[in-house]
């Protein structure tokens, strides 16, 4: 999910950070006092995420999380995939400093994308329809972020559905796995602090 | 009774499967899997040979490889085998920039500087014919210096090969446990630089009311 440094274009990179710029003002500004730890925990968890490499598939995958940011955090996921990807840019030169605006929106846009689909739902008192809608943010996250990744190489001479098919078969087991990991924290969520999942969605 | 059993055991698998998981994530990170393409290149004789790979032993196969001059100006270009690997001869012997584009916004480079070619340059550019040892006065203090640096290139090439090999596999070690656990260690304290100016502010705005409404109780 990372693009490296040198691979798109300008008009690209300055459409991803200005995005990216505009997302990330929306999410500070929505971001309460009290959720700052929160953000911070789910920050952190995002940024070693990108580590867990899954085997599968033509290129090199890893978790993302973003479908699970978006969940928890609402708009308070864009500045905290900011910090996330900045930091892997700087420590584990994962993309770079050019591509961090278009990084970030790749990542951070599904993650609100599905908060607005799946987050509303999940105060369901049924805890399975909960965990359903849980796996479909996790899974459709990943999903609209390697179409965005598609969408942002247009320009660089692969042409997209090429790019789009090989993306989303690669990002598949992602796609499953963030799925699952997406339901497992919301049901331990739920049992442990049932109150944080309801605050995203008294503010939302 | 039985339904709270139940949960309470439900809530510690789910706690003890969560627990494991963000154990693991560092575990599992130290096997160095990274997410970013490499390259590598090394000269071998009159061969250049170029290695791309993702973090660990993942392959960047059919990858492409293009080669530029210090100008700029690109020399050739070709796709790596399903070992990751292509190989070629320069025509000059400068500074080459290589670039591996591995597809799906994977991209980097890796420079070779003019030097890697050794005494190569030396022996290629001045093949000085009368220098050339004749058979009736060979002996060692006559040795030609060309074919002497030739020959010792040559073992030289085959010496080091293992160590090239090393400094390539070094390379390619992905993030380290430190690495990781100081990333956490600055979002932590930027969110927790973010938390104080934020109360701080809240703070402030709090005393600022207090002395606008002691203000309007004096001036009532």
């Amino acid at each position: 999910m990372h693009i490296s440094e040198g691979v798109l274009s300008a008009p690209v990179l300055i459409t991803g950070a200005a995005l990216t710029v505009a997302g990330v003002a929306v999410g500070l500004k929505k971001m309460d006092n009290e959720r700052i730890p929160q953000v911070a925990v789910l920050t952190s968890a995002f940024f070693v995420a990108s580590l867990i490499r899954i085997p599968l598939g033509p290129s090199a995958v890893h978790l993302v999380l973003n479908g699970l940011l978006g969940l928890v955090l609402g708009w308070s996921a864009f500045p905290a995939i900011l910090v996330g990807v900045a930091l892997q840019g700087l420590i584990f030169q994962f993309g770079g400093l050019t591509t961090l605006g278009i990084n970030t929106f790749i990542m951070a846009a599904p993650a609100i994308l599905c908060y607005y689909i799946f987050a509303r739902g999940i105060s369901h008192r049924n805890s399975g329809v909960a965990m359903a809608l849980a796996f479909g943010c996790g899974f459709v996250a990943i999903l609209t972020s390697a179409l965005l990744l598609a969408a942002s190489l247009i320009f660089t001479g692969e042409s997209f559905l090429e790019a789009a098919k090989l993306l989303v078969v690669a990002h598949l087991p992602v796609m499953v796995l963030e799925g699952l990991v997406a339901a497992f924290c919301l049901a331990f969520l739920m049992k442990v602090k049932p109150e944080l999942l309801g605050a995203t969605h008294a503010t939302g | 009774m039985r339904p709270g059993k139940k949960e309470s055991l439900l809530r510690k698998t789910t706690i003890a499967i969560f627990i494991a998981f963000t154990l693991t994530v560092p575990l599992m990170a130290n096997r160095a899997l990274a997410h970013k393409v490499n390259v590598f290149a090394w000269v071998e004789g009159d061969t250049v040979f170029v290695e791309g790979y993702y973090g660990g032993k993942k392959k960047a196969q059919n990858s492409l490889v293009e080669v530029f001059d210090e100008a700029g100006v690109k020399l050739l270009e070709g796709r790596t085998n399903e070992k990751g690997e292509f190989s070629f001869e320069p025509t000059e012997k400068t500074e080459l920039r290589i670039v591996l584009t591995a597809g799906m916004g994977h991209k980097n480079d890796f420079v070779l500087p003019a030097s890697a070619f050794g005494g190569a340059i030396l022996s290629q550019s001045s093949p000085s014919p009368e220098l050339q040892p004749s058979k009736t006065d060979f002996t060692a203090a006559t040795i030609d210096p060309h074919q002497l640096e030739e020959m010792i290139d040559k073992a030289l090439d085959q010496k080091l090969a293992p160590v090239i090999k090393l400094i390539s596999d070094t390379r390619r070690g992905g993030p380290k446990l430190t690495e990781i656990i100081g990333g956490i260690g600055y979002i932590f304290g930027l969110f927790g630089v973010a938390l104080y100016f934020s109360n701080r502010k809240k703070k402030e705005r709090g005393q600022r009311s207090e002395v606008r409404g002691q203000q309007n109780a004096d001036s009532k």
